[in-house]
């Protein structure tokens, strides 16, 4: 599609166009379909592939366009009153590279872009806003590139649609870089706009220079699927494509784009650059034989054990984990990384399950090798296997698809006897089809038995898990066990969805709540850089918001103080969101490993474990953060009999459609 | 006592209550058992036991519940000298006495309420 088509006077009336007042720019738009681009992230991955794949087809159609000289001709007719051509061209720029841009990503489908402003995106920042209506994608202010990288995180886990993020190609760039490795390491989808000089001579003195790199990609490369720095619109409008292509294609991961500031600033010219139809790609599956292959092996085992991580792109991977552990009646263990598995089934059970298995079947595994193996935090680190020395191993999963090396977040080499390179959930019909075909009635007859062991085993875990929920009830600081009890007695009855995890809180989430849809837990950051807590909250909570979900937080102190910004933008965007702390007053988790080390080495008593470590002395009064960045705030929370009246007060304050923060001083972990 | 940190056996006559400073709690204990727990309290604090099995000896994802204490003081011992994924405290750095006090003192921590009495693990 040309750009300077003309509009058909319709047009005007379509409602994108609303915010937009030049008639010359409207008619770009009515192209950009929104049934098109809304079908596209979904289609990636989930099971309406084809229906979306054909709804883009139909899309397609591009009206014819108007011969080049028509922009001369239309730059002359525009010169403005009293001014002559020459003043005109030099004070305005009529049609403006970064509006195409802006119609690509419209074309893309980004529904919102983080950001934090920077001048080597300023013309790309205007045609957001002025053309484009700040609507599809609309700007999110964020107050350090960090958080909006990981707020991006956060709304991709919910929606499974990726976000833009626009930074400075440099200083920017470098700030979002940890968060950026977070996503990779969680396979996460984004598109990273950097914004760059290319061009020397054009550069302006001083900081443009400053912010302007050879290669600015260069500070994220090891840790994004691919980039790109685009030399002129039309490069650009293909390198958008491919860069979303890519991204959402499994494995996923973050791409980035530079975008020059001479292609934002400057006329696009006579040669109008083409807007390129999207399809999706559909994600790889496994072979086939290799399927059929697995199925036997899962068939035949007396014991087949299944751990998912990264596996449930969505509901969808949730039902079809249920269909094929129930033909087998084999446990899962979700080590939720995703929402893989509603933990009230009976089939959900503890990574204990694995210590018996004769067949393990992993399914898109961060860690296979410490599935099976344990390496001991000793002098000698030695690896002690978990599973039985007879256990043999299949492994579904995108892994092997991965091409970086400098950054080890792939964990140690496992071979695993039938590796099956490939997207577990796409793979999972056909494998359940496979098990399905193969059982042999023999077999079948076992399933009753198998059912009603594994419904005990549940029952008992679920039991276990509410008696020791009681231990340190009335402790002060506030045990973790009554935080998320408390918390649970004030979502219990709405549609709620917890957007943190509760590794560093004894897991109580998992093992006290029932959590059985897919958008009800996000997993955890990926890399474990910090800092990724309360901006992948607001971003996951700016995504519950549109289905009017209570979005429930519970975030740690440490982390909090990486990023505290992040509330700063709910308030200003209004996204609601319950925050809870967990403030153990410190970095927890490094208290112990200086604690190990201590006792190792036989010295170091007396309280050397907090330098370093604790966040008191003065102590950090959080609930003054959240409100200094105008959310409603509650704390420090220390007698435990005072959560559950805050946690009501702060949840009608949400109800509002606005954030609440409520501090509770809580037990370590 | 409003906030319990510690709801401690109280199985003497009189009870105490002392304010801790690392915690700023308040610990009911008995007259009798006061000097041992208070010192096997402060030691439990020092040497870090609580980072790993909490302030009340609950547990936790990073170390296993051990209060109320199910087994005898040589047991205990064992457990804290010979470890498979804890530290292990030596004597050097953690004497026999010391760990005497610190099990006193995980002793004293009574059950916690049964779990009909806590309306909020009602989770039917
Ligand atoms: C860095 C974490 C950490 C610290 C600090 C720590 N522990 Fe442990 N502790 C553990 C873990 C983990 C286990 C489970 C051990 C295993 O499975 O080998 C454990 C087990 C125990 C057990 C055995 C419990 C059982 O029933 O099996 C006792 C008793 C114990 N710890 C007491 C202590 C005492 C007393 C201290 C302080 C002097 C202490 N621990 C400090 C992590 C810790
Ligand atoms: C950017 C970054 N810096 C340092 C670390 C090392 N680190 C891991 S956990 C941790 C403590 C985090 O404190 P907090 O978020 O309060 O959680 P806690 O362990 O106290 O529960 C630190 C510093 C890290 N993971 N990421
Ligand atoms: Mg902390």
């Amino acid at each position: 599609m040309k750009r300077d088509d003309r509009s058909r006077p319709e047009d005007q009336s379509h409602p994108e166009n609303s915010a937009q007042e030049e008639t010359e720019s409207v008619n770009r738009r009515e192209f950009l379909s929104s049934a098109t681009v809304a079908g596209l992230a979904a289609a990636s991955v989930g099971a309406t592939d084809q229906a979306a794949a054909q709804q883009v087809a139909s899309n397609e159609s591009a009206p014819g366009a108007l011969p080049p000289t028509a922009v001369q001709e239309a730059m002359e007719a525009e010169i403005p009153a009293g001014y002559s051509a020459e003043e005109a061209r030099e004070y305005f720029v009529r049609n403006p590279g970064s509006d195409f841009m802006v119609d690509v990503i419209k074309r893309l489908g980004l529904d919102y872009i983080t950001t934090n402003p920077g001048s080597s995106f300023r013309g790309f920042h205007e045609s957001i806003v002025n053309y484009g209506g700040n609507q599809a994608p609309e700007l999110l202010t964020c107050v350090h590139e960090e958080q909006a990288v990981a707020m991006a995180h956060g709304y991709y886990k919910v929606t499974g649609r990726p976000l833009g993020v626009l930074c400075h190609g440099t200083v920017g760039l470098q700030h979002a870089s940890m968060a950026v490795y977070n996503a990779w390491c969680d396979r996460t989808p984004m598109i990273l706009l950097a914004g760059n000089h290319l061009d020397a001579t054009e550069r302006r003195a001083g900081v443009e220079w400053s912010h302007s790199a050879q290669d600015c990609v260069r500070v994220v490369r090891d840790y994004i699927k691919w980039d790109d720095t685009p030399f002129s619109l039309q490069h650009y409008a293909e390198s958008m494509a491919r860069a979303y292509r890519i991204a959402m294609t499994p494995p996923m991961g973050p791409v980035a784009v530079v975008i020059d500031g001479h292609l934002q600033e400057g006329e696009v010219g006579d040669h109008s650059p083409d807007l390129l139809p999207m399809t999706p790609v559909q994600p790889p599956v496994g072979d086939e034989a290799a399927i059929a292959e697995a199925a036997r092996w899962l068939v035949e085992a007396d014991s087949p054990v299944i751990v998912a991580d990264l596996m449930a792109h969505d509901q969808e991977g949730v039902e079809r984990l249920v269909a094929l552990a129930e033909a087998l009646q084999a446990p899962v263990v979700n080590q939720f990384g995703r929402m893989n598995f509603p933990n009230t089934h009976y089939l959900a059970q503890g990574a204990a399950a694995v210590a018996q298995a004769d067949v393990v079947l992993g399914l898109e595994l961060f860690d296979t090798w410490g599935v099976i193996n344990t390496l001991r935090d000793r002098v000698h680190r030695d690896a002690v296997r978990k599973a039985r020395p007879d256990a043999r191993v299949i492994s579904i999963g995108t892994n092997d698809l991965f091409t970086k090396s400098n950054y080890q977040n792939f964990q140690r080499y496992y071979p695993s006897d039938l590796a099956i390179a490939g997207d577990a959930q796409a793979t999972l019909p056909i494998l359940t089809d496979a098990v399905l075909s193969s059982m042999l009635r023999s077999r079948r007859a076992t399933n009753a038995e198998r059912e009603s062991r594994w419904r005990d085993a549940h029952a008992r875990a679920r039991e276990q898990a509410l008696d020791e929920a009681r231990y340190g009830w009335n402790a002060s600081p506030v045990s973790t066990s009554r935080l998320y009890a408390e918390l649970w007695n004030v979502v219990r009855d709405r549609d709620w969805a917890l957007v943190s995890d509760d590794n560093m809180q004894s897991r109580w989430a998992r093992r006290l709540w029932p959590i059985e849809r897919h958008h009800q837990y996000i997993g955890r950051s990926g890399g474990a850089g910090l800092g990724y807590g309360a901006p992948a909250a607001v971003g996951a909570a700016l995504a519950h918001r549109a289905e009017g979900r209570l979005a429930v937080n519970v975030q740690r102190d440490g982390d909090m103080m990486y990023t505290p910004g992040a509330f700063w933008t709910a308030a200003y965007h209004g996204i609601p969101l319950l925050t809870v702390t967990h403030n153990n007053q410190g970095y927890h988790q490094e208290f112990m490993h200086l604690q190990r080390m201590a006792a190792r080495r036989q010295r170091g008593i007396d309280g050397s474990s907090w330098v370093g470590n604790e966040l008191r002395n003065p102590d950090i009064d959080l609930a003054r953060i959240a409100s200094a960045m105008g959310v409603w705030a509650e704390g420090p929370i220390t007698d435990p009999d005072d959560l559950g009246p805050a946690l009501e007060r702060a949840v009608e304050v949400v109800d509002g459609g606005e954030p609440a923060f409520v501090d509770v001083r809580c037990q370590p972990r | 006592m409003s906030v319990g940190l510690g709801t401690i056996r109280s199985a003497g006559r009189g009870v105490l209550v002392i304010s801790l400073w690392a915690l700023g709690a308040t610990v009911a204990v008995t007259q009798e058992s006061d000097d041992d727990v208070r010192e096997g309290r402060a030691l439990y604090d020092s040497h870090q036991c609580w980072q790993c099995h909490g302030y009340e000896g609950q547990g936790s994802v990073a170390g296993v519940r051990i209060a109320p204490t199910l087994y005898p003081y040589e047991a205990f011992a064992r457990l804290v000298r010979h470890t498979n994924l804890m530290p292990a405290y030596s004597p050097n750095v953690l004497s026999e006495e010391q760990l005497r006090l610190i099990y006193a003192f995980v002793q004293s921590i009574l059950e916690p309420p049964p779990l009909e009495d806590i309306p909020e693990l009602d989770f039917e």
